[in-house]
This record gives C-alpha cells, sequence and structure tokens, in this order.
C-alpha cells in the first residue's frame, strides 16, 4: 500500500500568538483507518481543515494522492475536495431540504453551476443515492426532512453525502461527539465498514481513547499541535496517554491492556 | 468612630445597611442617566406644547365633537359618488399593482445584494461597502426618493415606481443579509468542502435555510409598499385608490366617499394581514 496523504512539517498559525500546529507531519496509506487524538484545543480540527484547506495551513507540504495542495489553484482545489469527504460533529445538514436532497449534495462538485443551483441529478446520481441510503439503514428515511431525523440518522445522512462524493478518504471531525453511546456505535460501525469493504482512507477526530482504541489501524496523539504519538493501538501506554492528554489523563479513566490510567478514584 | 477603627467589620455593617435599603436591578449607569433626561424632557416638551398652541378658539369638546360627527358621515354613510364599485375595485388593483411591482422589482435586486452584504458569504470588504450603500438608501425616506425620481422622470406613476423600488432594496437587503448571516455556518462549510461553487451553495443550501425569514419579510415590504402606495397615488400622482382618496378629500370634500375609499384600503389591508399569515404557517410546517 502507497501512502494516500502525506502531511510534512505543517504549521498553523492564527493571528500573531496562536500556533494551532506546529510542524507537524505523518502518512497515511490508502484504505487506513486513522484516529487523531488529543486534548481540547490540541489542533485536531485545525490539522483536518488543512487537509482539505478549508484552512491554509502557514507553511509545510500537504501531498494528497500524487498532488500537492497547498499549491491548487481555485479550481484544483474544488477538484481536490469532491475526493475528500467530510462529516462533521453538528452534521450540517440543509434541515428544511429532504435526506435525499442531502445526500445528493454530495454530487454538486462534479456539477455543472446551474445543473447543481436547481438541484438536476441524473438518474444513476439518483440511484447510487438510493443505494447508499439503504446501506446506511436510511431508505424509509428517504423523503422525510431532515429536522425530522434524530441526531443518529442526521449523522448518517452526512456519511452518505460524503459517500456519495465517491471519495478516496472521509475528514471526520468528532462524528460522534454529539450522540449517545448507541447511535455512536452505529456511525462508528458504518465508518469502519465503509473503510474496510469500501476501500475508503478514514482520518477521524476522535474524544474517546477507548473507541480511538477499538477501531483505529493506527493513531495519531496530538498535543499542543505536535504529534506526540503515531503508531498502533495495541502499541500504545499509559505513559503515552499521559503524554497526549498531560493532566487530564487522570480524568479520562482508560483501559489501555491490563493496566488502567487514572483510576486512582475509580478505585 | 468604632468603624474606621475594626474596616472589615464595617465594610460587613455597610452591605448590611444596603440590604436594608432599596435593592437596585440595575446599575445607574451614563447611558441610563441619557435616556431618562431624553424622556423627561420629552415629555415636558409635549405638555408645554399643548399649553401653548394656537388653538384658534376651537374648543377640545367641540372639536372633538364634530370630528366624530365626520367620523359618522364618513363610516356610517358611505356612497358613490364620484365612481363606481367597480371602478373603485379596478383602482385597488392598480394601487396593489404599484406595491407589487415594487416590491417584486426591489425583491429581486436585494436578493442579489443581500448576498454580497452577507459577510459569511462574501468578504469583509464588499460587505462593508454594500451595507453602507444600502444603509445610506434606508435612510432616505420613500417618500423623498420618489420627489427625487420625479425630478428626472416627473411626478408620475414612474417615478413613484423607481423610487418605491429603491427603498425597498434599502429595506429589502438589510433584512435578506442579516438572515443570512444568521444561518449555520457549518451548512456552507460542508458544501464547499464537498467543491461545491457558489452559486450552488447560494441555491442549494443558503436560500433553502433562509427561505422563512425571505418571505416574511418580503411580504412585510409588500404590506409597507401597499399603504407607501396609497399615499403615492395622492401625493405623486401615482394614480390608484391614493388619488381617489386625494380627490374625494381635498377636492370634492366629499366625506362619504372618503369613507368608501377608507373601506376599500382597509379590505385590502386586512386580506394581506391574512394571507401573509396563512403564508407564514404553511412555511413553518411544509
Ligand atoms: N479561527 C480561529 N482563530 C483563532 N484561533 C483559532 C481559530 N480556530 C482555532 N483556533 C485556536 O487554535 C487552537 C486549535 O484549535 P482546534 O479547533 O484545532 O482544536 P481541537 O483540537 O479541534 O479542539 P476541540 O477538541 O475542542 O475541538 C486552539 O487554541 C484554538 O483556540
Ligand atoms: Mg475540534
Amino acid at each position: 500500500m502507497t501512502a494516500l496523504l502525506e502531511v510534512k512539517d505543517v504549521s498553523k498559525q492564527y493571528g500573531s500568538d496562536t500556533l494551532a500546529l506546529a510542524n507537524i507531519s505523518f502518512s497515511v496509506k490508502e484504505g487506513e483507518f486513522v484516529s487523531v487524538i488529543g486534548p481540547s484545543g490540541a489542533g485536531k480540527s485545525t490539522l483536518l481543515r488543512c487537509i482539505n484547506r478549508m484552512i491554509d495551513a502557514s507553511s509545510g507540504t500537504i501531498t494528497f494522492d500524487g498532488v500537492n495542495v497547498p499549491t491548487l489553484n481555485k479550481r484544483e482545489l474544488r477538484r481536490l475536495r469532491t475526493k475528500i469527504g467530510m462529516i462533521f460533529q453538528h452534521y450540517n445538514l440543509v434541515n428544511r431540504l429532504s435526506v435525499m436532497e442531502n445526500v445528493l449534495h454530495g454530487r454538486l462538485g462534479f456539477k455543472s453551476t446551474v445543473a447543481g443551483a436547481l438541484g438536476i441529478y441524473t438518474e444513476a446520481e439518483k440511484q447510487q443515492a438510493v443505494e447508499i441510503l439503504s446501506i446506511l439503514g436510511l431508505s424509509e428515511q428517504m423523503y422525510k426532512r431532515c429536522d425530522q431525523l434524530s441526531g443518529g440518522q442526521k449523522q448518517r445522512v452526512g456519511i452518505g453525502r460524503a459517500l456519495l462524493q465517491n471519495p478516496k478518504m472521509l475528514l471526520c471531525d468528532e462524528p460522534i461527539a454529539s450522540l449517545d453511546p448507541n447511535a455512536s456505535k452505529i456511525i462508528m460501525d458504518h465508518l469502519q465498514n465503509i473503510s474496510s469493504s469500501m476501500g475508503i482512507t478514514v482520518l477521524i477526530n476522535l474524544h474517546q481513547v477507548e473507541i480511538a482504541l477499538k477501531y483505529s489501524d493506527r493513531i495519531i496523539g496530538v498535543s499542543r499541535g505536535e504529534v506526540v504519538y503515531n503508531g498502533s493501538p495495541d502499541k500504545m501506554t499509559n505513559e503515552d496517554i499521559v503524554r497526549i492528554y498531560g493532566s487530564e489523563a487522570e480524568t479520562l479513566m482508560i483501559d489501555v491492556g491490563d493496566k488502567d490510567v487514572g483510576d486512582k478514584n475509580a478505585g | 468612630m468604632g468603624l474606621r477603627m475594626k474596616p472589615a467589620v464595617a465594610g460587613q455593617e455597610n452591605a448590611v445597611l444596603n440590604r436594608q435599603a432599596k435593592i437596585k436591578v440595575k446599575p445607574f449607569t451614563k447611558e441610563a442617566f441619557v435616556i431618562r433626561t431624553t424622556l423627561i424632557s420629552l415629555v415636558l416638551l409635549t405638555v408645554y406644547g399643548f399649553f401653548t398652541f394656537d388653538y384658534k378658539d376651537a374648543s377640545l369638546v367641540g372639536g372633538t365633537l364634530s370630528m366624530l360627527r365626520n367620523f359618522g358621515v364618513m363610516f356610517f354613510e358611505p356612497h358613490f359618488s364620484h365612481f363606481t364599485f367597480w371602478e373603485a375595485v379596478y383602482q385597488v388593483l392598480i394601487t396593489l399593482g404599484l406595491a407589487v411591482l415594487t416590491t417584486l422589482l426591489g425583491g429581486i435586486a436585494a436578493l442579489l445584494l443581500g448576498l454580497l452584504a452577507a459577510q459569511n458569504l462574501t468578504n469583509k470588504t464588499v460587505s462593508n461597502i454594500v451595507k453602507g450603500v444600502i444603509a445610506f438608501i434606508r435612510a432616505v425616506p420613500t417618500v423623498l426618493w420618489v420627489l427625487i425620481f420625479a425630478v428626472a422622470a416627473g411626478l408620475g406613476s414612474v417615478a413613484a415606481v423607481i423610487g418605491m423600488t429603491f427603498h425597498s432594496v434599502g429595506y429589502l437587503t438589510k433584512a435578506y443579509s442579516e438572515s443570512f448571516e444568521e444561518m449555520d455556518n457549518g451548512i456552507i462549510e460542508a458544501l464547499k468542502a464537498s467543491g461545491a461553487r457558489w452559486w450552488q451553495i447560494i441555491f442549494q443550501a443558503v436560500i433553502p435555510a433562509s427561505i422563512r425569514y425571505i418571505v416574511s419579510w418580503t411580504f412585510l415590504r409588500f404590506e409597507i409598499n401597499f399603504g407607501v402606495a396609497v399615499a403615492m397615488g395622492a401625493a405623486a400622482g401615482a394614480g390608484g385608490i391614493g388619488f381617489d382618496l386625494f380627490m374625494a378629500s381635498g377636492f370634492y370634500f366629499d366625506l362619504r366617499e372618503v369613507g368608501t375609499i377608507t373601506y376599500f384600503i382597509l379590505t385590502v389591508a386586512i386580506l394581506l394581514e391574512m394571507t401573509a399569515m396563512r403564508i407564514k404557517k404553511k412555511l413553518k410546517t411544509a
């Protein structure tokens, strides 16, 4: 497997005093399921958004699928973005529109301005939307308005929209942070399934370390804008978690193997 | 004396004392002072005004009585003398037409300008420039715009249409752009991240997300424009029911006909209000 994404020495400075990312480097292979974990404010969202240039990195190189991301012009950038699906904590759907319409938004980047603006889709595109909705278990909700859905269903619509792009990679920014454990599990299982059966690379920001440990092929730990861990979940130790989360680690209460982290109070 | 020797206790005692005095809900700021002074001066000026009016020997009671008598004639004995019922309907339709036309033209222009004025859809510079121009247009009253355009087009329907449209643009652009700015930016971000173009985002996300506001603001402006259109018929010779009202009251001194016309205008206003409520209700559920 070759590297699909190569991030090298990427830094991002907000204003004059906030260094959100400091010389971050890592690479992601095709089909890999990679979690990014780290405390709040570590720079996880910033990192994800630098990859599809929703935020422009201050320095460094990012190569995705053989193209150098920072130097792309507007048109090339749109093309790049069609190859990368994005999933958000707050779903970011158009509530007034139906599930089907929202999922079909994934095709906008491939269409002419007019056809896209008017929402004219080909039969093939609609067919694919129906198939994806049935995979995600939303066949019955197809024509419901999105504001009538539960959080878990909304997130599945978000995934559907991203999948309709036929992306090479999914960027997920805390997709389960607003969901209950049950809905979270359904979403994570879908993402894992997408990764393994469709071969789509997944780069996901997570708050919950246990979930990252359970689902990931690899974990990247970020702290204060720097990569402090980059390796498989099995090799992760308590020290690593303390290094990532600092003093917060004690409140996390995570089981790594048979050693307990932060169980001083848990007993 | 004792207080000065034990400052800590003194502080506590003060706090207790303050409790016993009235507790203020709001701090007394400079702003509150200015507002209160202004209000009090306005009240005093109004009272002073009443005492110093030149009433020309019209007594309050007599004046009120004859006004009520006039109202009675107006509203209980309405009749048609200079036009028929259907002519009146036709004139109302002309006035409505003026309101529809100006709202529609204004709404279309405002939609475009509203998109440019919304900071989340363009950049700060463009937004600020558009907002500045729009604020200027809005600051000048509709009637004045009509009179300004009357210089070029002559007093009449053309000046009325252009002037009313102009002010509608100012009003609606502000309303629209604020609804656009209020929408969830995450939606825009999501579509941008999927490679969608600006116009696609506008039509597929921005407008659907703010359609409710767009419709209710447009309808509100339509109601305003109907009122203005009546006034313009009289003041700018734009025709319609307003012109008949002007003729009936200022030219023929026919109170009964003024009453008839008022009923016509009132009916339309109520119908408009009812339609607006219906549409809003539908938008909420659909
Ligand atoms: N638009 C912005 N302007 C200025 N500073 C920003 C901006 N966005 C993020 N930051 C700062 O950059 C740092 C990283 O933010 P980021 O949102 O990437 O963190 P995060 O790891 O995603 O946190 P969380 O887990 O809370 O979502 C923070 O210190 C944040 O305050
Ligand atoms: Mg974040």
